[in-house]
C-alpha cells in the first residue's frame, strides 16, 4: 500500500493536469465560438434563395401605356445617371414619338446603332410594333426581349441593353445584349504552361462559358444559370456533365449556391469563402483556375465548376489535397517527365513548408542528427550570427515574403530588377554585415524557389504562411515540435472534407485505382476510369 | 468574471510558450569534440598551474583526458578569415579520476559546453589499459547518450595525446585517424575498426580483442600492429607486430587486400598482391581435445619482381614462385599463432567464436576459461594461392 | 450515398489500424527484453513462435466480435454475461487502455529527452503530445484512421532503409548457433515476445466500426502479420548487427543500432534521424489508439457523448504517464501490461465466447 502511496504523484504534477485538461477545453470552447462567430453571416444564416423573384405584380411599376408618363417615371428614376442617355426621335412611317434609352459605353457597334435607328425611324410599322416577337412580322433584331416592368427594364438599361419606348405601346423593348468594351483573350497570368492551350477565362461570362463550350462537342455539359447578389446581382453559372455528374454533389452545390447571402459578389473569392466547409482551415477547400481545360478536365472527372461574371477565376469542387499540386501539363507532356515532374512538386511543397522548421531544429536543438562535416561548416559560418537561429530565419523569411508581395505590385518592367536586388543584395549583404548566415540564405532560398513550383498561387500561400506556424513549433520544441506539427497537420488534413469528398483522398481513404494520378502520372492508356472519389454515374472513360 | 479567468490562463499559457525553448542552444555557441585521447593520469602543465595556485578539487590522478575541440572560434565573419590560420582544432586536457568529472571540469575552463554527437575517434594509451580494465575507462562513454557508438576505439603506444596532434595546418587529428581507416581497401595491415557498440559487447562477454594500435613519431600518425586487451582482466597484455596484424585479420576473414613478400636470396625480392582473401576455420572436437583447422585461400598476381641476375623473366616459375609465397606465409602465420598461443595466451583471432557456433555445448564449458584451452589446442593450416596474372607482363 | 455519414472504416484502413496499434515501443526495446529472457541470439525464433501464438487469438477475437455485427465489445458484453459484471469487465479493459496508453507516452517522453531534447521539462513534451492526440481523437475513428493511412507508409519506408543500410553491420554469426542450447530458452523468451503484441485488444472494437465486417478475419489477422513481420525483422537485424550481447547492455537497442554507422556522403549521414521521426510518429498513432479506445468504452459504457469524455480523459492519460519514477519503473510497467494483455485475454475474450457459445447451444435445445 504504501508503494502505492509513494506513486501518487506530488501537487504540481495535479495542477499540470489540470492544465492538460483546461487547454483542449478552452481551446474547443474557442473554436466552437470563433466558428459560430463567423458561420452567422451565412452557413447558419438560412436565408430565402437569393434569387430574388422580380416584383412584377406591384401594380404601380407596370407599363401604364401613356408614353409621357412612362417615360416621365423612367426619367425620374435614371435621369441622374449622367452616362444614361436618351435618344427621343419620331417613327416616320407611324408617326409617333419613340424613345432609345442605352448607357454610354455599353453598345460599341457603330454600326448595329445606325442600322437600328434607320429601321426605327423609317421602316418600323405598325404590325411590326405590334407583335415584336413573333416570328413572322417581328422586329429584326437578334436579341430581343419584352419588359413589361418598369423597374426590370430599368435594370436592364443599366446594364447596358438597349431600351426602346414608343408611343402606344404597353410595354418595353430590349434590344441587343450589352457589348461594352473588352479585353482580349490572354494566355492565363497566373498559371502559365509551356505546353498547352494559350487561353485563358475573361471577365465576361457568356465569353467563358463559350470558351468552356468550344472545348468540344458534346450534349451532355450543361450549364445551368443563377443570379447572385442580394443588392447588385451577378450571373453565376454551373457547369458540369449531366451524364457523369454524382446528382448529390450537384445538388449540394445548388443547395450552397443558393444559400449563399452577400449583397455582392465581387470575385469568385466570394463564392469560395461563402461555400466552403471549413472556413477557420488554412487549406482552400475549392480550386480556383482560369483556365478552361483545366475546368473541362474537371468536368470530366465528374466535378462541378462555379463561374461567376466579372471574373476570370472559375472554381471547381470538390477540391483534394493532390489536385493542389497538380498542373493540367501533366497529362498533356508524356507520362515519364510529367511523373518525375509531379513527384519533384510534391517534394518542393513539403521543403516549402519544412525547410525552416528543420534548420531551426538541427541548428538551435539537434546538431547531432547533423553530418560532421556539415555541422562544422556551418559552426564557421554561424561564427558572429548574433541572433538565434528562429530570428536568423524570420528576418530572411520576413525579408522574402515583403520582397515577393512587392514584386508582385510593381510594374512589368521593374519586377525582376527588383527581384534580383532584393534576393542577391540584400542576402550577400546580410551575410556580409554577420546578420544571417551564408548557409541559412541557401535554405531560405530553396523554400522559396520550391514555394514557386507549387502550380496553384492559393495554395502557395497556404503554404507560406503555415510555414511560419512551423518554425515557431520547431523553435520550442526542435524536431519533436516539427513533427508535432506535421502530425497536427496530417490530423487536420484528414478531418477535412470539400463537399463531401475527404480532402486526403485518395491517399486515404485508400483507393488504390486513384494512386495511378497522384505521385505518378500513369499512361493515359491505364487512365480507363474515373477517379473512384468522385462516384461518378459512368466510370469508364474508354468505350 | 469567467472571461476574466479564461484571458489569465490564456495569458499564462502564452508566458509558458514564450519563456519555453527550454533544450534550445544554438550549434556555434558549443564546442564539438571529435576526438578524445586518454592517458595515465598526471596533471597537464596547465592544470598543474592551476592547482599551484590552489585551484584544485578533490580526486586522485587516474585517468588525464585531452579532447579535441572544433572548430576553433574566431571573431568576425568568415570572409575576413585569416589567411595565416592556426590549427584549426583546440586541445585541452585535464586528469582527474571520473571523465565525467573531468569534462565538467572542462566547463569551468571553456566559454561553450562540449558536446560528443561528433566524437570520431577515441585513443586510448596502452600504459593507461595497464593500469585500468578498459571496462572502466569506456564506462562513461558508453553510456553516454551524446556520443555514438559509432566512435571508434584506438590504443596507442606511447601518449595517446601526441596521436592528436598535427604538424599539418588545416589538418584535424582525428579526421585524419578516420581517413586513414579507408585504406584498408588497400592492406590488411590496418583492422577492421572497433566501434564502441562492438567494444561494448567484448567487454560485457569478458572475450580478449584486438584494438588497431597507433604510433606517433614526428607528430605524425601511424596504424601500426594491435594492442591486446585480455578479456579476464580487461588489460592491455602486449601488442601484435603489423605481420600478426595481418594474417591474423585474413583468418578472422576480414582482409580485402594486402601483399606477401617474399625474400629469395640476398637481393631477390618477389611481391605478390593479394586480390581475394578467405579463410575458413574448422574447429575439430575430439573427446577434450579441442583443434583448429585453418583453410587459407588467395587469388592474386606477382607485381614486383628484383632480380640481380638476368632480366625478369628468365626463370620464374609460377608453381616455384607459389611455393615460396606459400612458405612464406607459412612462416608467417604459424609465427603469429604462436605468439597468441605461447607469448600472450589469448585467443584474439576469433577461434572461439566458430568453436561456439559449431559446438555451442563444448564452447559452455570451456567458455570460461577459454584463453588457456585455446593456448593448448592444435592449430593446422592449409593454404591455397592462385597466381592470375603477373601484372602487364608475360612470364612463362 | 456522395457524402458518407457513417463511421465505417474500409478494410484496409482497419488493416493499419490494428498495425499502428501494436506496433509501437515494443520496436526500440523489444530485442533487448527477449534476448535479456534467453541470453542466446535465438530471439527470432521466439517472435516467430509468438506470432504463430497470437493469430488464434486474433482469430477468438475476430470471431467473437463477428456475433455481434455493429457492437463494439462495450455494448455486447452486456448482452452475453448480464450488465453489472459486463460493465466491470469493461472498466477493466478500458483501465488496461489507460495504462498502455500513459505508458507509451511515457517511453516516447524518455526517449525523446534522451536523445533530442535533454534539459526539456518531461511535461512539456507530454502536454504537447497529449493535446495533438485530442484533437486527432475528437475526429472519431474514421480521421484517426486516415492518419494512420498517411503515417503508415512513412513508417514501413523509413524502417526498411534504415534496416537495409544497416545491413552494413550485419555478420550472421551473431545469429549462429542456431538453438545452440536447445528449445528451453525459446519458452523463457516466448513470454516476452508475446508481450510485444499488447495493445492487440483493440480487435475487440474496430470490428465493429468495419464497412466489411465479412472480411474482417482477413483484415485482422493480416494487421498483425504486418508487426509480426516488422518486430521479427527487427530482431534479425538487431541481433545481427549488435551480437547479443551488445542487444543485452543497451537500453534501446534498435537506436543504438542505427547509431553504430554513419553513412558518410549520404546527405542524412545520421539515419537515427529519420528513424526517430518515424517512430515519434508511430508513438502518436499508438498512443490515440488507446486513447480513442478508451474514451469510446466509457461513452458508450455510460451512453455519454464521446467529446467530453476524451477531454476528461485528458488529465488521466496524462497522470498515467507522469506516474512512474524511473525507467525502471517504466519497465516494470511495461511488462505489467504485457501480463495483463494476456489475462485479459484468459479473463475476458475466452470466457465471453464460452458462455456465449453456451448460451447459444442452450437456445437451440429450449428453442
Amino acid at each position: 500500500m504504501s508503494t502505492m502511496i509513494e506513486y501518487i504523484p506530488d501537487w504540481s504534477t495535479w495542477g499540470m493536469a489540470g492544465i492538460a485538461l483546461l487547454v483542449p477545453i478552452l481551446g474547443h470552447l474557442l473554436y466552437q465560438k470563433v466558428y459560430h462567430f463567423i458561420g452567422t453571416g451565412t452557413h447558419l444564416h438560412d436565408a430565402a434563395p437569393t434569387t430574388p423573384s422580380e416584383p412584377s405584380s406591384e401594380a404601380g411599376n407596370t407599363f401604364s401605356g401613356n408614353y409621357d408618363k412612362d417615360l416621365c417615371y423612367i426619367q425620374d428614376k435614371l435621369g441622374a445617371n449622367s452616362d444614361v442617355c436618351f435618344r427621343e426621335f419620331t417613327l416616320h412611317q407611324l408617326g409617333v414619338r419613340g424613345t432609345l434609352l442605352y448607357v454610354d459605353g455599353m453598345q460599341n457597334d457603330r454600326l448595329l446603332q445606325l442600322k437600328i435607328m434607320t429601321f426605327l425611324m423609317y421602316e418600323a410599322t405598325a404590325e411590326k410594333l405590334a407583335s415584336p416577337s413573333t416570328d413572322e412580322a417581328g422586329l429584326p433584331f437578334l436579341q430581343l426581349q419584352e419588359a413589361s416592368n418598369l423597374d426590370g427594364f430599368n435594370h436592364a438599361i443599366l446594364f447596358g441593353h438597349f431600351g426602346l419606348l414608343i408611343e402606344g405601346m404597353p410595354i418595353g423593348l430590349l434590344i441587343e445584349q450589352p457589348d461594352a468594351r473588352n479585353r482580349p483573350i490572354l494566355e492565363p497570368l497566373s498559371e502559365a504552361l509551356l505546353r498547352g492551350p494559350r487561353v485563358g477565362f475573361t471577365e465576361i461570362l457568356s465569353e467563358n462559358t463559350s470558351m468552356l463550350r468550344r472545348q468540344g462537342m458534346s450534349d451532355q455539359l450543361e450549364i445551368t444559370s443563377y443570379r447572385v447578389g442580394t443588392r447588385m446581382q451577378r450571373d453565376l453559372v454551373l457547369a458540369y456533365m449531366k451524364d457523369l455528374v454524382n446528382p448529390d454533389l450537384l445538388k449540394e452545390v445548388q443547395t450552397r449556391i443558393e444559400r449563399m447571402d452577400m449583397d455582392f459578389f465581387a470575385e469568385s473569392g466570394y463564392v469560395e469563402q461563402l461555400i466552403e466547409d471549413n472556413y477557420l482551415s488554412p487549406f482552400q477547400q475549392v480550386q480556383n483556375t482560369e483556365r478552361p481545360d483545366r475546368v473541362i478536365n474537371a468536368l470530366m472527372e465528374g466535378r462541378v465548376a462555379i463561374l461567376l461574371d466579372g471574373t476570370p477565376f472559375a472554381l471547381i469542387v470538390p477540391a483534394t489535397f493532390s489536385m493542389l499540386l497538380q498542373s493540367p501539363e501533366d497529362y498533356y507532356e508524356r507520362w515519364l517527365p510529367s511523373s518525375l515532374l509531379r513527384i519533384m512538386r510534391f517534394g518542393a511543397a513539403f521543403l516549402a513548408l519544412m525547410a525552416p522548421a528543420l534548420y531551426i531544429s538541427f541548428i538551435s536543438f539537434h546538431p547531432g542528427l547533423i553530418p560532421t562535416e556539415l555541422a562544422i561548416s556551418i559552426i564557421e559560418t554561424r561564427q558572429g550570427v548574433p541572433f538565434p537561429s528562429l530570428i536568423e530565419v524570420l528576418i530572411l523569411e520576413v525579408a522574402i515574403e515583403i520582397l515577393r508581395e512587392a514584386g508582385i505590385r510593381l510594374p512589368k518592367p521593374i519586377g525582376p530588377a527588383m527581384g534580383i536586388v532584393g534576393g542577391l543584395i540584400i542576402g550577400d549583404a546580410a551575410v556580409q554585415a554577420g546578420i544571417v548566415s551564408p548557409f541559412l540564405v541557401i535554405v531560405v532560398a530553396v523554400t522559396a524557389i520550391s514555394s514557386f513550383s507549387i502550380p496553384t498561387y492559393s495554395a502557395g500561400i497556404t503554404l507560406r504562411m503555415l510555414r511560419f506556424i512551423g518554425m515557431v513549433f520547431a523553435a520550442v520544441l526542435g524536431i519533436f515540435g516539427t513533427i508535432l506539427f506535421f502530425l497536427l497537420l496530417c490530423s487536420h488534413l484528414s478531418k477535412l472534407k470539400s463537399f463531401g469528398v475527404p480532402y486526403l483522398t485518395p491517399i486515404t481513404p485508400f483507393r488504390m485505382r486513384d494512386w495511378k494520378d497522384l505521385f505518378f502520372r500513369a499512361p493515359l492508356s491505364l487512365m480507363k476510369r474515373r477517379p473512384a472519389m468522385m462516384k461518378t454515374q459512368q466510370n469508364k472513360r474508354k468505350s | 468574471m469567467a472571461r476574466c479567468i479564461r484571458m489569465l490562463l490564456l495569458s499564462c499559457l502564452m508566458t509558458l510558450l514564450l519563456t519555453s525553448c527550454w533544450s534550445s542552444q544554438e550549434i556555434e555557441n558549443l564546442a564539438l569534440y571529435s576526438g578524445l585521447a586518454l592517458d595515465v593520469g598526471e596533471p597537464a602543465p596547465i592544470e598543474k598551474e592551476f592547482e599551484a595556485k590552489g585551484a584544485t578539487y578533490p580526486k586522485q590522478n587516474k585517468v588525464m583526458a585531452t579532447v579535441q575541440i572544433v572548430p576553433v572560434k574566431t571573431i568576425g565573419t568568415n570572409s575576413q578569415k585569416q589567411q595565416d590560420q592556426k590549427k584549426p582544432y583546440i586541445n585541452i586536457s585535464g586528469s582527474g579520476d571520473s571523465i565525467l568529472e573531468i569534462f565538467r571540469q572542462f566547463s569551468i575552463r571553456l566559454d561553450q559546453p562540449i558536446i560528443g554527437h561528433h566524437l570520431k575517434v577515441i585513443v586510448v594509451s596502452a600504459e593507461l589499459l595497464k593500469q585500468q580494465p578498459i571496462g572502466n575507462v569506456m564506462d562513461f562513454l558508453l553510456r553516454d547518450n551524446d556520443i555514438r557508438p559509432s566512435t571508434m576505439v584506438f590504443v596507442s603506444q606511447g601518449s595517446a595525446k601526441a596521436t592528436m596532434e598535427s604538424n599539418i595546418a588545416s589538418e584535424v587529428p582525428s579526421f585524419h585517424i578516420m581517413g586513414m581507416l579507408r585504406n584498408r581497401s588497400r592492406t590488411s595491415k590496418v583492422l577492421k575498426p572497433v566501434t564502441l557498440s562492438r567494444l561494448d559487447s567484448l567487454i560485457y562477454s569478458e572475450r580478449s580483442f584486438m584494438l588497431q594500435n597507433l604510433v606517433t613519431g614526428g607528430e605524425e600518425v601511424e596504424l601500426s600492429g594491435a594492442g591486446i586487451i585480455k578479456g579476464s582482466s580487461g588489460k592491455w597484455i602486449g601488442t601484435l607486430n603489423q605481420t600478426d596484424t595481418q594474417c591474423l585479420a585474413w583468418i578472422r576473414n576480414e582482409g580485402t587486400a594486402g601483399t606477401i613478400k617474399v625474400n629469395e636470396g640476398n637481393n631477390n625480392v618477389i611481391t605478390y598482391e593479394l586480390e581475394d582473401m578467405k579463410s575458413k576455420v574448422t574447429p575439430k572436437v575430439d573427446g577434450d581435445d579441442i583443434s583448429f583447422h585453418v583453410e587459407l585461400s588467395t587469388e592474386g598476381r606477382i607485381i614486383e619482381v628484383w632480380n640481380d641476375q638476368a632480366p625478369s623473366s628468365s626463370h620464374l616459375n609460377e608453381e616455384e614462385v607459389s611455393q615460396l609465397i606459400k612458405k612464406q606465409l607459412k612462416d608467417m602465420t604459424e609465427e603469429s599463432i604462436r605468439k597468441l598461443q605461447k607469448k600472450y595466451q589469448t585467443d584474439v583471432a576469433g577461434f572461439g567464436n566458430r568453436l561456439a557456433i559449431k559446438y555451442p555445448s563444448v564452447w559452455r564449458k570451456v567458455k570460461d576459461r577459454w584463453d588457456e584451452v585455446f593456448s593448448d589446442s592444435e592449430v593446422t593450416f592449409s593454404y591455397e594461392l592462385q597466381i592470375t596474372d603477373f601484372g602487364s607482363f608475360i612470364e612463362d | 450515398m456522395f457524402t458518407r455519414t457513417d463511421d465505417k472504416i474500409t478494410t484496409s484502413q482497419a488493416v493499419v489500424f490494428l498495425t499502428n496499434t501494436v506496433l509501437g515501443a515494443g520496436i526500440l526495446t523489444m530485442p533487448r527484453s527477449i534476448t535479456k529472457a534467453m541470453q542466446t541470439p535465438d530471439a527470432w525464433i521466439a517472435i516467430l513462435l509468438g506470432g504463430l501464438l497470437i493469430m488464434p487469438v486474433i482469430l477468438i477475437m475476430v470471431k467473437l466480435c463477428q456475433q455481434f455485427p455493429g457492437q463494439t465489445i462495450f455494448q455486447f458484453s452486456g448482452r452475453i454475461i448480464g450488465h453489472i459484471p459486463a460493465k466491470l469487465v469493461c472498466l477493466l479493459l478500458i483501465f488496461y487502455f489507460l495504462v498502455i496508453g500513459g505508458f507509451e507516452i511515457r517511453v516516447l517522453a524518455e526517449v525523446t529527452l534522451f536523445f533530442l531534447l535533454e534539459s526539456t521539462p518531461m511535461w512539456a513534451i507530454v502536454l504537447p503530445f497529449i493535446w495533438a492526440g485530442t484533437y486527432l481523437v475528437s475526429g472519431g475513428i474514421n480521421a484517426i484512421a486516415r492518419v494512420y493511412q498517411v503515417v503508415f507508409p512513412i513508417t514501413i519506408f523509413v524502417l526498411l532503409l534504415s534496416y537495409g543500410v544497416s545491413l552494413r553491420l550485419f555478420d550472421i554469426n551473431h545469429l549462429r548457433p542456431v538453438l545452440g542450447e536447445g528449445f528451453l530458452p525459446i519458452f523463457a523468451g516466448l513470454k516476452s515476445s508475446i508481450l510485444i503484441y499488447a495493445g492487440c485488444e483493440v480487435v475487440l472494437t474496430i470490428v465493429a466500426f468495419m464497412q466489411h465486417p465479412g472480411q474482417a478475419v482477413k483484415a485482422m489477422l493480416g494487421g498483425i502479420a504486418i508487426p509480426f513481420g516488422l518486430y521479427l525483422l527487427t530482431a534479425i537485424v538487431v541481433i545481427g548487427g549488435l551480437s547479443i550481447d551488445t542487444v543485452i547492455t543497451s537500453t534501446w537497442p534498435t537506436l543504438d543500432l542505427i547509431r553504430s554507422f554513419e553513412v558518410t556522403g549520404f546527405f542524412v549521414e545520421r539515419l537515427e534521424f529519420p528513424l526517430m521521426v518515424i517512430w515519434l510518429m508511430q508513438m502518436f498513432c499508438n498512443f490515440c489508439s488507446f486513447f480513442y479506445q478508451a474514451s469510446l468504452g466509457i461513452s458508450q459504457l455510460f451512453k455519454l457523448s464521446i467529446q467530453p469524455v476524451i477531454f476528461a480523459l485528458v488529465p488521466v492519460i496524462f497522470l498515467s504517464a507522469m506516474a512512474a519514477k524511473s525507467i525502471q519503473d517504466i519497465f516494470a510497467v511495461g511488462d505489467a501490461i504485457g501480463m495483463m494483455s494476456i489475462g485479459l485475454f484468459l479473463l475476458v475474450t475466452v470466457p465471453l465466447l464460452l458462455i456465449w457459445l453456451l448460451r447459444k447451444k442452450g437456445d437451440q435445445i429450449h428453442g
